[in-house]
């Protein structure tokens, strides 16, 4: 909850993600719980029959149909042109949209460090399994800055593939900051409006927006976009250790509220944070967005690994 | 309880305390703090606002210990003293009676041993710890500290501790004073306390002023005596006279000890040798009972430590009280013992079987030392031209030795140191040489008659004159007691003026002054008969004789004569007084309890030593040549004394109720006040222990 005193800046990609971690991470691979069509042939099975090794089915032969996938075997024992078809194995789109206002700057681990490093892990597991892979920072800024910034927008990377593409991903991610406010309605618009395709779309925020993340959340949701939702708390939010006459003073916008800490205020304070992410999880179950609220204490290899995979996200 | 500065303490509660509401209510000081979000802590604040009535109070938790803790401080800057003795005085004297009755073991009825004196001691120092201090923000030395001197008295006085305000100074004085056995006098310590009572100094222009307005008159220290006693004080009733003060100062009567304890003891104990029969001792032994019922004691003499004899005696009990007595007369009762003891021994007198008896509180009074000088007969010189009456009539006197000398042979003798061997030289008609203004009479104890001895020891003589009668004498004199002079005509009168200061008493007396004169300045003890028996009808009569017999008897074996059984006798609370032999030289005295003393001796041979305060034997050491009946202890020579407590007033343990001053009759106060209390550092600690609860708590809020 409380602003980090020193929190972790990353530089390399070596501190988003762990080494030991990557071997573990190249065995995994994004799953959905639809299948996608993708705009390249991926590693990915679609319901689009297509040009995989894997047969599908046949069909006559229509005029243009690429000649290579003519069966030349039928043709000799039928004297007719069938076509092959197989199981079109597309790419999948890996959208991860990442909190960078202030709000992520707070608590011990570090949020928007935890944030980064969820986010660098999952889009390593996209890129290793030749996924599109793209990644959006969500935080007002200044045009000058960002060109979107003022759409709530801090800056996006996209339609990235392959293994060697992993070194963008992590120079963009260690270029964020945490700064700024939320403005999660319009860029959820933004994002929506400009995403190809269709995927995962995996959702890191502390979804502590005063404006609601009900409109962005059923903005993402919608065009057939599996989206999941990683509610990031501190240990210090959801266990306040605090005491005494505070000025508690908003990170992102400078509002204050002027409490003396006591014992039903903290009570109260637990029982509003538990309903908010009650809140959360039955709104994005209505949507079909699968929603996990992980504390950043939680080890990296224990969210990615287990929750993940539990949750149908990886496999 | 009072407050000491409580005018400090209300202007630092008047800024403080709004400063403190003040600074909680407009500036709550609170700690910035950056969070994620103020949106579940606003609604938070919203629920616990909208459920909680005693939200405000719980808030002001720490408002309320900090008043708290606020208000116990200003408290104890105001110095709260319990208030357990309601008017104190700002001088404070404190006498404290050690007398012997101190020493009765009825100090506090609930323990056994504690005697009165020690049970006065904690009192007193109780009331020195009542004393107030001064305040911790006031001026030292500007009178607002409560002094206090400390007196311990019994027949003598002395100052233990001046006017301080240093309790520590006090208490060590109070603790200091041991018991004696000395009888009880308060004129003493009263005017050592009248002496050192705060004066009020004042120009002759302020008195003027004072005296057209009194209300002027500058604020004076109260005066407040504490008596720590048992009353058994006989000349308590000299108190607070002279007084002359505006008002009486305030007298307060501690009384210790019990007034229904009582005690047996020897009030009165005396030795006489027989005059014709010096080898038959008398010891007279007098006892008082304080308890109502008579008592049986027995009373055992020791000769030289060996049990001579038992008694028993019974004394009948104390009479009862009447009205205006608290006290009857305690019954009175005494044994006289006959012994043959020619010898000079110490004689012992207990009463037997009192120890650890409750009715026997006091013990110091239960047993008595005599010292009685050998038996002897005196030896008597003569000296004069032939005088038929005065030979005849003292060679029928039991004396040892009796000589005629002349006068011629006198003056030899006196050049040649030969008179040592007269207890006793009658001048008749004839006076030693010696120079104008010279001492003619020589140490020694003399009669004389039909001379006028000169100044500086006699009189100054004014010539014969006519015939006379002796109109006047002191009938209590030991002398004069058991004789009459009536009937003496004086053929011729020798009028003489005694000196003013001089230690000459008149014992009889002419119409135109002395007749008979006892001479006594230290060295010499003379009763001298100016006019001429001879010249009257004197030795016609039976006084004549008597006076003689007494008068022998009065210079040799009473208590005008060095070595008689009464000059060994010394009262505590007095001197041991005496000569030692000219050419004495390393004198010391060796009291009953604590070091030898050594003492120079005046050219006179005289020493003094005391006060004495502890009843026993005193020993006076010196080598050189004896006096008579000293022992001989190697080259030393040794004189033993006695010292008794003898004293009825003491004896009689019954603690007075009430004391008769010159002015009122003080009551007893019984129930001490335990005294002031300084509450303030109690009050400093309170208030930390708040601070302390109040810090917890704002650390520990989660919890509340």
């Amino acid at each position: 909850m409380l602003k980090s005193a020193n929190p972790t800046r990353p530089t390399t990609i070596d501190e988003l993600l762990d080494a030991r971690l990557v071997a573990r991470l190249s065995q995994l691979d994004l799953s959905s719980r639809k299948i996608f069509a993708g705009k390249l042939k991926g590693e990915r099975r679609s319901k689009k029959r297509g040009e995989s090794v894997e047969f599908a089915d046949h069909r006559p032969y229509a005029l243009g149909d690429d000649l290579r996938h003519i069966d030349w075997n039928i043709y000799g024992r039928l004297d007719r042109l069938f076509m092959k078809m197989f199981l079109e194995e597309e790419d999948l789109s890996l959208h991860i949209v990442i909190d960078a206002s202030a709000s992520g700057d707070t608590g011990e681990p570090n949020k928007f460090y935890y944030m980064q490093q969820v986010a660098m892990s999952m889009a390593y597991i996209g890129l290793v399994n030749l996924n599109r892979v793209a990644v959006t920072a969500l935080g007002t800024r200044d045009t000058a800055v960002a060109p979107m910034g003022d759409q709530g927008i801090a800056g996006t990377i996209r339609d990235l593939r392959g293994r060697r593409r992993t070194q963008d991903i992590a120079r963009f991610l260690c270029s964020l900051t945490p700064e700024g406010t939320t403005d999660f309605g319009r860029a959820a618009k933004r994002i929506a409006m400009t995403r190809r395709g269709k995927g995962i779309m995996l959702v890191l925020s502390d979804f502590f927006m005063k404006e609601g993340y009900e409109t962005g959340l059923r903005l993402l949701s919608g065009r057939g976009y599996d989206v999941f939702a990683l509610q990031i708390l501190s240990p210090q939010e959801v266990e306040p250790e605090i005491a005494g006459d505070l000025r508690l003073v908003d990170i992102e916008d400078q509002d204050h509220a002027e409490v003396t800490i006591s014992a039903p205020l903290l009570k109260k304070y637990k029982q509003n944070l538990s309903a908010y992410c009650e809140d959360l999880r039955t709104f994005c179950a209505r949507r079909e967005i699968t929603a996990l609220t992980i504390r950043t204490d939680t080890p990296i290899d224990t969210l990615i690994l287990d929750y993940m995979r539990k949750r149908g996200l990886l496999r | 309880m009072t407050f000491t500065t409580p005018l400090l303490a209300a202007v630092v509660a008047a800024v403080a305390i709004p400063t403190l509401l003040i600074l909680y209510f407009l500036k709550l000081r609170r700690k910035p703090m950056e969070v994620s979000t103020t949106l579940l802590w606003k609604k938070a604040i919203m629920d616990i606002q909208a459920n909680a009535p005693f939200q405000k109070l719980r808030r002001n938790i720490l408002l309320i210990l900090q008043l708290i803790a606020l208000a116990v401080l200003i408290a104890a800057l105001a110095q709260p003293r319990t208030d357990r003795t309601a008017a104190l005085g700002e001088r404070v004297v404190i006498m404290l009676d050690r007398s012997a009755s101190m020493a009765a073991t009825d100090g506090d009825p609930g323990r056994d041993g504690l005697t009165r004196l020690e049970a006065a001691q904690r009192r007193a120092i109780e009331q020195v710890e009542a004393l107030r201090e001064p305040g911790l923000f006031s001026r030292t030395g500007a009178g607002t500290a409560d002094q206090a001197m400390v007196i311990a008295f019994d027949q003598s006085a002395e100052i233990i501790q001046p006017f301080t305000a240093d309790k520590r100074a006090l208490v060590d004085a109070i603790r200091s004073v041991r018991p004696t056995d000395a009888p009880t006098s308060i004129e003493e310590a009263y005017a050592l306390a009248r002496a050192q009572r705060p004066r009020l100094l004042l120009t002759e222009e302020q008195a003027d002023l004072l005296e057209d307005d009194p209300s002027v008159a500058p604020r004076m220290p109260t005066l407040v005596y504490h008596l720590f006693s048992d009353g058994r004080i006989p000349d308590a009733d000299i108190l607070m006279s002279e007084t002359d003060e505006l008002t009486a100062p305030e007298f307060v009567y501690h009384a210790v000890g019990d007034p229904g304890s009582h005690n047996i003891g020897i009030v009165a104990l005396r030795a006489e040798r027989a005059f014709d029969d010096p080898a038959r001792l008398s010891v007279f032994v007098g006892i008082e009972n304080t308890r109502p019922t008579e008592r049986r004691v027995d009373v055992e003499l020791l000769v030289e430590g060996t049990p001579a004899s038992v008694r028993a005696v019974t004394v009948p009990g104390a009479d009862p009280p009447s009205p205006g007595v608290t006290f009857g007369a305690p019954g009175a009762g005494g044994v006289v013992f006959e012994l043959r003891e020619p010898r000079g021994v110490e004689v012992r007198v207990r009463l037997a079987g009192l120890t650890g008896q409750p009715d026997n509180v006091l013990e110091s009074d239960d047993e008595g030392i005599l010292i009685v000088p050998p038996a002897r007969r005196s030896s008597l010189g003569l000296v004069t031209g032939g005088n038929l009456f005065l030979t005849e009539a003292l060679r029928g006197l039991p004396l040892g030795r009796f000589e005629t000398i002349s006068p011629q042979e006198y003056e030899s003798l006196r050049e040649q140191g030969g008179l040592g061997r007269f207890d006793v030289i009658v001048l008749d008609r004839y006076l030693p040489r010696a120079a104008e203004g010279e001492r003619v009479l020589d140490p020694g104890r003399y009669m004389s008659f039909g001379v006028v001895p000169p100044p500086p020891q006699g009189v100054e003589d004014l010539g014969e004159s006519g015939s006379g009668a002796i109109i006047d004498w002191r009938r209590n004199h030991p002398v004069l007691r058991s004789l009459t002079l009536d009937g003496v005509v004086l053929g011729r009168a020798r009028p003489a003026r005694i000196p003013d200061d001089s230690g000459v008493i008149s014992l009889a007396e002419t119409a135109e002054g002395p007749a008979i004169i006892e001479i006594s300045d230290g060295t010499v003890r003379a009763l001298s008969v100016l006019f001429d028996p001879g010249q009257s009808s004197w030795p016609f009569q039976v006084s004549f004789v008597v006076y003689l017999a007494s008068a022998v008897e009065y210079l040799t074996t009473g208590a005008g004569q060095a070595g008689g059984i009464g000059s060994r006798q010394i009262t505590p609370g007095g001197v041991l007084a005496d000569f030692v032999p000219q050419g004495a030289d390393r004198v010391r005295v060796v009291p009953p309890q604590g070091p030898a003393l050594d003492l120079e001796p005046g050219p006179d041979g005289r020493v003094v030593y005391g006060p004495i305060r502890h009843r026993g034997i005193y020993r006076l050491e010196w080598s050189g040549p004896p006096g008579e009946a000293d022992i001989a202890e190697g080259s030393r020579y040794t004189r033993f004394y006695a010292a008794n407590l003898l004293d009825g007033h003491e004896s009689d343990t019954r603690a007075a109720e009430e004391l008769g001053l010159s002015d009122r009759i003080v009551q007893a106060r019984r129930d001490e006040g335990r005294g002031l209390m300084e509450l303030w550092p109690w009050a400093v600690l309170l208030a930390l222990g708040i601070m302390m609860l109040e810090w917890w708590v704002y650390n520990r809020r989660v919890t509340l």
